[in-house]
């Protein structure tokens, strides 16, 4: 019954969206030749919410919501900008006009994506790949924490950004530096995250693993790694978010391509439909790689979900 | 053989020390069930952490077939009242994990038919695949002692292992402890500490009162009963009720004096 309430009511935003974008003519000052982009991406993402609606179980009411939300937004803005120009049409393009440029863009688009994931995985491997081990080691001895701990706490809340002018000088390339900032400000969160992970491993759980007479070896990549998961995840999951703010800055100040120069460049020409539609662009890949990095925590913490 | 002889262990606090045991001495024979009762902080879970060797006493010697414990190892297997499983394992890895750690030169397939048989010795067979966190707090004990059958333990220090559980689970894995205790050729030492006196009467040949601040053993005493033991015939036989009595008393005493004396109670009572 409150499926049927739901899905009538996304039909019905969303229908009313199309209608609108169709039948009512935009204004001269937003006016576009051909809406076709506008209304082929519309209709993907309402086909998008409506796989997500019904994949939902066992309440779908939530997608069905968010499907509304989003379609009364974006109801708003046709209305708001294409059709009464309630604000300045330069500063703020009619969704069709966004949507245009992808049309137009999307090579340009796609190269930049590429590029920008290269350096963000790169980056964000390399300081997962240094940082839990030194982690593990650092939280397990001690001594070894005692001499880390002062270094880390200065060090870690310097904006790595502020590297940036002297790496990019530094390094051969580009994307040396930006690799290099990134792994420099994705490398705390984590060893943080992983050093506390270690400290809170409950001393039963270790004692346990003593009486099976493990090497230390053993007990730091088959004991300690798995009980500090949680906590390494929630620092991971911090240093992805720094990292994508690096690699955007890193990008608006140094790069030749790349979503945060598509960004920049677009702005230093007053293309202001460009930059809302590169703000889309990195605002979706943000997602896609949130969700990635939930599925994947999901399975790694499996065995921490009761039933 | 476990010999303990004049051990004790002091916790130098910031501004008092805690005497946790006080030159305790205890032998426990090859194959002998002793069971340790006081109360907490008596120094009951201190005495087994030293004969596991998870921690050094600050006085004393302890011997383990006369070699001093240095270090733990599986020959002394340890269950905890809760916390002895890896809750990123399943069921079945948590045994394999252990059997693998503890005689690496088998091969993974004799591993993995090793765990498959204890876990179906303590009817665990249908959950093989499920985590520690999904099972029932019965079910997660019966893994923990399947564990320590599995990684051949010749000593069981067991710290309240049936603490947590209803009283219908906790007489069925009493059962099952003392089951499994005696099967096979090998004969297996069992430290098992609890502050229940009818578990401690049921399933031990002798029971080890100890008393808290400092801790130390007030007294040793033989229980008279044959194996294997029903606890209905035990709930008739008079010896039971008496001792049972005089256990209780002493524990009673032990809680009335760290109270302040018994005058200062039944003052405080009246």
């Amino acid at each position: 019954m409150s499926d049927v309430w739901h899905a009538a009511l996304f039909g019905a935003t969303w229908c009313l969206l199309i209608g609108i974008v169709l039948l009512v003519p935009d204004a001269p000052a937003q006016a576009i030749p051909d809406k076709t982009p506008y209304l082929v991406g519309l209709g993907i993402i309402a086909a998008a919410f409506a796989v997500l609606a019904l994949r939902a179980k066992p309440d779908r009411g939530p997608a069905f919501d968010l499907a509304i939300v989003v379609g009364l937004v974006l109801l708003g803005a046709e209305v708001g900008f294409a059709k009464l120009v309630l604000l300045d049409p330069v500063l703020f393009p009619s969704p069709a006009r966004v949507a245009e440029v992808f049309a137009v863009d999307y090579p340009e688009m796609l190269d930049g994506l590429r590029s920008s994931l290269i350096l963000l995985v790169a980056g964000y491997l390399a300081a997962v790949a240094a940082a839990v081990p030194i982690g593990l080691v650092i939280g397990w001895r001690r001594r070894l924490y005692r001499v880390a701990y002062p270094i880390a706490k200065t060090v870690s809340p310097i904006p790595t950004t502020v590297y940036l002018p002297y790496a990019i000088v530094l390094l051969p390339s580009f994307a040396a530096a930006s690799i290099f900032v990134i792994f420099i400000g994705a490398f705390w969160p984590i060893l943080v995250g992983t050093c506390y992970g270690v400290f809170g491993v409950d001393r039963r759980l270790i004692a346990s693993a003593r009486t099976l007479g493990l090497s230390e070896r053993v007990m730091l990549t088959r004991i300690v790694f798995p009980a500090a998961m949680p906590s390494i995840l929630s620092g991971a999951m911090i240093a992805l978010i720094l990292s994508f703010i690096i690699l955007t800055v890193a990008e608006m100040i140094g790069a030749s391509t790349g979503l945060g120069w598509y960004l920049v460049t677009n702005h230093q020409f007053a293309n202001y439909d460009r930059v809302m539609a590169g703000m889309l662009l990195i605002m979706l890949v943000v997602i896609a790689v949130m969700q990635v990095f939930d599925r994947v925590q999901d399975r790694l913490l499996a065995w921490q979900q009761p039933s | 053989m476990i010999a303990i002889d004049r051990v004790s262990m002091v916790f130098p606090d910031r501004d008092r020390r805690t005497v946790a045991l006080d030159e305790v001495s205890l032998r426990v024979g090859e194959g002998e069930f002793v069971a340790i009762l006081g109360p907490s902080g008596c120094g009951k879970s201190t005495l087994l952490e030293l004969v596991a060797g998870l921690s050094g006493s600050t006085g004393g010697s302890l011997l383990v077939d006369g070699r001093p414990v240095t270090e733990p190892g599986p020959e002394r297997g340890m269950v905890f009242q809760d916390y002895s499983l890896f809750p990123w394992m399943t069921a079945q890895e948590n045994l394999e994990f252990a059997i693998e750690q503890t005689n690496g030169h088998h091969s993974r397939e004799e591993n993995r038919k090793k765990a498959e048989e204890y876990l179906g010795a303590v009817g665990l067979k249908a959950w093989a695949q499920t985590y520690p966190q999904r099972l029932s707090g019965g079910m997660r004990q019966r893994l923990a002692i399947a564990r320590m059958f599995a990684i051949g333990s010749k000593i069981f220090l067991m710290d309240e292992p049936f603490g947590a559980l209803d009283s219908l689970n906790r007489a069925y894995m009493q059962d099952l402890l003392l089951g499994l205790w005696k099967r096979g050729e090998t004969d297996r030492t069992v430290l098992f500490v609890t502050h229940d006196v009818d578990e401690a009467l049921l399933l031990s040949d002798r029971i080890v009162v100890m008393t808290p601040s400092p801790g130390r053993i007030r007294e040793t005493i033989d229980v008279p009963f044959g194996r294997p033991r029903e606890r209905e015939h035990l709930n008739s036989d008079e010896r039971y009720l008496e001792l049972r009595a005089r256990l209780l008393r002493l524990l009673y005493d032990e809680l009335v004096d760290s109270l302040g004396g018994r005058t200062r109670l039944r003052a405080e009572l009246a």
